[in-house]
């Protein structure tokens, strides 16, 4: 089974991702900011990581910079709510981009393509 | 003793005795020929003397003759016996010298009362004095012994003669150094030139007798050029004719040949036969010399009847011209100095006019009013320059036009009077005008109209107005109507003959042109007057360039301050977008949870009344997210306006408007930026907003001060502008390196973090991009790449 870790300071966007993804048939840790996101990352092994941007401490353009160095092969979501700084920084160097919405099909379809 | 012996004694005796005796020469030989004639027993005696040239032998004293015929019995040398013998210059005895072919009788004279004579040669050495004759009125065949005694009298008589001409020549001579010397006198007693010349003709005309004196002056300094010449007339009208007709021909010739002239008879003169007519007379010309040049000629006039000039004469007058030409050249430099003295008061004047002027100038930098107060003082009497009418026009650079701007001046010779009688009786002066605000009452006059409707483009073919500003020097039109340079509109419109018109000439170009006439008095316009109107339009050019100038930097005053205002209306609207931004990304956290859980709720619900109220719920959600998503998109999508933009001026007027606060910030600012910079297609308003951020956080990373650097550069192989900012503050943080263009970072205590963010934003937009890097000397450098614009292939 696919390990995905869904990092986001918002706990109920936590819960609502890990159900959804869950329903797909994956498993998912969640936690609820950028440093304990990297210190689960040298303990564990996980296929996808979504990324919110704002977050306190360490935010998320942060988070995504040191993950890479850990593992530029690891694959990386942002889920954000600035969907217009998509251009700006949105492909830097994270897999995907995508705008936080109620409707979370485009999130289990980014997720679907990258994992298969 | 013999009598013949006796007879000789005795004559010689008495010779010697008379010409002891202080008598004059006339006087003398009148009693030798008495004592001569009664010493040999006869009747009659007489003597001619030769004249001075050599050419006649005129009889001088005679006994038995008549008296009437002293001085007028003359014979030519080798005429009549007296001209044979003085020719001969041997002894002849004729008994009847009627018998005799060289005999030649002039009626009247007495002679045919006798029937003999004797006569000889009076020589003195080798040359000839004259003729000795005894006569008698008996028959007489004259001895040997007669003959010789009249030839030791003659020798005798020589002495006499020459010692009695010797006499008078030393009296002339002294007369002559007496005139000369009360001539002196005379000369120095004046310094008025035309005094003076008066004095020396006089003084000459008297003193040798003539009948008419001209005195030309040349080569003097120009200011009494005007005076080429003064005569003195002892004759009236016959000379002074004559004078006009050959004086100039005489005194050029003095002149030119730099020695003095005698012309005993002009008649005969081929150069002036001609120009002196059925007039005869004698004219001594000598130049006046000081110092080498010939400062003036004069000449001396003598009918024919009169005795003609002699060499002596000549001398004379040579000699009173030397004298003459020193007070002439005294004179005339005391006239030029009093004319310097003059003009000195006068330009004193001038410059005090001038100073009002100035002051009443200095009082405003409003053009309009400027124009006025010059064309006020230019057309003012009293403290201004007086011209009747000015007109001012200025040029315009862009459209290499000439436009009148202003005109003042009356339209009639009603009005002119009116105006006229007004200043004077108010006997306001320019600065009273300006004080009382009167100067610029609303006065809109026809010749403003006219002067305003003016428009000539700035060719040489456009006449003397286009000329004026293109040869930068001042033109006197005196006849327009004849004056090609005149255009006929402009001569129409200005319905004078003569006017004036000088460049206006500031920091050596030329801003306008003033033109100035005197319509209505007619008074014309001098050299002087343009001189002084150029020194005015040189003041007044200077002052109308400082209205411009003032104008131009309130002007660029005012777009600054709009610009100002409108960058920091951008900011407040960047801030206010920020905020909005920031609110619906704090909605659409909760709308996310919210329909999200809403959404599983339904999987879960079997109930289609609940399903009902979920659908509500979503749908609602579904609609918020669209409000959200439709106001970021405002917010986000910045589509630059493109347009051609000198990218280096961008930069230009950014720093010009940051120039007080870099100042402030003790910030020193260096550019280099390219002229070898194509024109970019770019939204000016936004790269203007990108290159501010990039500055604001330049001037924030140097907060102790340092130095902005801001280079801009082709890379022509990547077809791209290069623009760089760098800075000496302490760099970037590697933290910060990764984070400067997120939105949310920042490192400074207070600020939005949205600056950096925002540049990328619109520099992103502008298919460019932004690089940073830190120096090895410290501070940060950010650079902006714009491309070049895509070139468009011409088929």
């Amino acid at each position: 089974m696919k390990k995905i870790l869904v990092v986001d300071d918002e706990a109920n966007i936590r819960e609502l991702y890990k159900e959804e993804l869950e329903d797909m048939g994956y498993a998912v840790t969640t936690v609820e900011n950028g440093d304990k996101a990297l210190a689960l990352l040298d303990t564990t092994k996980f296929d996808l990581v979504t990324l919110d941007m704002r977050m306190p401490d360490i935010d998320g353009i942060e988070t995504l910079r040191r993950m890479k160095e850990k593992d530029s092969a690891l694959p990386v979501v942002i889920c954000t709510a600035y969907e217009e700084y998509k251009h700006d920084f949105g492909s830097w160097c994270s897999d995907a981009y995508v705008v936080k919405s109620a409707d979370t099909t485009q999130l289990r379809d980014t997720v679907k393509n990258i994992l298969g | 003793m013999e009598t013949a012996e006796k007879t000789e004694l005795h004559i010689l005796s008495e010779i010697s005795r008379i010409s002891n005796a202080s008598t004059d020469l006339s006087d003398k030989l009148h009693r030798i020929v008495e004592v001569v004639a009664r010493g040999m027993g006869k009747d009659g005696a007489s003597v001619f003397l030769i004249d001075p040239g050599g050419k006649n032998v005129t009889l001088a004293a005679a006994i038995g003759l008549n008296q009437e015929s002293i001085g007028k019995m003359s014979f030519p040398v080798g005429m009549g016996i007296a001209g044979w013998v003085a020719e001969q210059r041997v002894p002849l005895a004729l008994e009847d010298p009627y018998a005799d072919p060289r005999f030649a009788y002039v009626p009247e004279s007495g002679i045919e009362r006798f029937k003999s004579l004797v006569a000889a040669p009076i020589m003195d050495e080798d040359r000839c004095l004259g003729v000795i004759f005894v006569l008698s009125t008996a028959s007489w065949n004259a001895s040997s012994a007669d003959i010789t005694l009249l030839t030791t009298t003659a020798n005798q008589l020589s002495g006499v003669i020459r010692s009695a001409q010797m006499f008078r020549s030393i009296q002339d001579r002294l007369f002559e150094l007496a005139t000369i010397y009360e001539i002196g006198i005379a000369l120095t007693s004046t310094l008025d030139l035309k005094e003076l010349l008066s004095l020396i003709a006089k003084n000459s005309t008297q003193s040798l007798r003539a009948q008419g004196c001209t005195i030309r002056l040349m080569n003097l300094p120009e200011i009494v050029s005007h005076k080429t010449s003064s005569s003195f007339s002892a004759t009236g009208d016959a000379i002074a004719d004559l004078d006009s007709r050959i004086g100039g021909v005489v005194a050029e010739r003095a002149a030119r040949e730099k020695k003095p002239l005698l012309i005993t008879n002009v008649a005969r003169d081929p150069d002036l036969a001609e120009g002196c007519g059925a007039l005869a007379a004698s004219v001594i010309s000598v130049p006046l010399i000081f110092c080498g040049n010939v400062i003036g000629v004069i000449t001396l006039y003598n009918k024919e009847e009169v005795q003609p000039f002699t060499e002596s004469d000549l001398q004379f007058l040579t000699t009173v011209a030397s004298a003459a030409a020193v007070a002439v050249e005294n004179a005339a430099l005391y006239e030029r100095m009093e004319d310097l003295a003059t003009e000195a008061r006068t330009r004193a004047q001038e410059l005090s006019i001038l100073n009002d002027i100035g002051t009443a100038m200095s009082t405003t930098l409003n053009l309009d009013r400027l124009l006025r107060i010059i064309l006020t003082a230019a057309t003012m009497g009293g403290s201004g320059l007086g011209f009747n009418r000015a007109i001012l026009l200025l040029t315009n650079e862009r459209t290499n036009m000439l436009q009148g701007m202003m005109g003042v001046g009356p339209t009639s010779w009603e009005e002119a009077g009116r105006a006229w009688d007004e200043v004077s009786s108010k006997h306001k002066s320019l600065m009273e005008w300006i004080q009382t605000g009167e100067l610029f009452e609303h006065r809109d006059s026809a010749l403003n109209t006219l002067a305003r409707g003016i428009r000539v483009t700035l060719e040489p073919a456009e006449g003397v107005l286009a000329l004026t500003v293109l040869h930068k020097k001042p033109y006197n039109i005196v006849d327009a109507a004849a004056d090609p340079a005149v255009p006929r509109e402009l001569r129409e419109t200005l319905r004078v003959d003569s006017f004036v018109t000088v460049p206006l000439v500031a920091k050596d170009r030329v801003i306008g042109v003033i033109l100035v006439d005197n319509m209505f008095n007619q008074r014309p316009i001098t050299e002087g007057d343009i001189r002084f109107l150029t020194m005015f339009a040189h003041q007044a050019a200077l002052a109308i360039e400082n209205a411009i100038i003032h104008t131009n930097i309130e002007t660029l005053n005012k777009d600054m301050r709009a610009m100002h205002e409108q960058l920091v209306q951008s900011e407040k609207m960047a801030a206010l977008g920020a905020m909005i931004a920031e609110i619906t990304h704090e909605i659409r956290n909760p709308l996310v949870s919210i329909g999200g859980f809403t959404r599983r709720l339904a999987k879960k619900l079997q109930s289609s009344e609940d399903k009902k109220y979920i659908d509500i719920i979503l749908s609602e959600v579904t609609r918020l997210e669209g409000i959200i998503h439709d106001n970021l998109s405002y917010i986000k999508e910045l589509a630059p306006q493109l347009a051609e933009t000198d990218i280096n001026t961008v930069i230009r007027d950014i720093l010009a408007l940051y120039e007080d606060e870099l100042a402030q910030r003790r910030i020193r600012v260096e550019t280099a930026l390219s002229p070898a910079l194509p024109r970019l297609m770019l939204d000016a308003q936004q790269i203007k907003q990108a290159v501010i951020n990039i500055i604001k956080n330049a001037m924030e990373a140097m907060e102790t001060g340092g130095t902005l650097i801001v280079k801009s550069y082709p890379v022509t192989d990547a077809r791209e502008a290069g623009i760089e900012f760098g800075d000496t503050g302490p760099g970037i943080s590697a933290k910060a390196m990764h984070n400067v263009f997120n939105p949310y970072y920042t490192t400074k205590p207070r600020g939005t973090g949205l600056g950096l963010p925002i540049t990328n934003r619109i520099v992103t937009a502008h298919k460019g991009r932004i690089e940073m890097r830190n120096k090895e000397s410290g501070g940060a450098v950010f650079t902006i790449k714009l491309p070049y614009p895509t070139e468009e292939k011409k088929p």
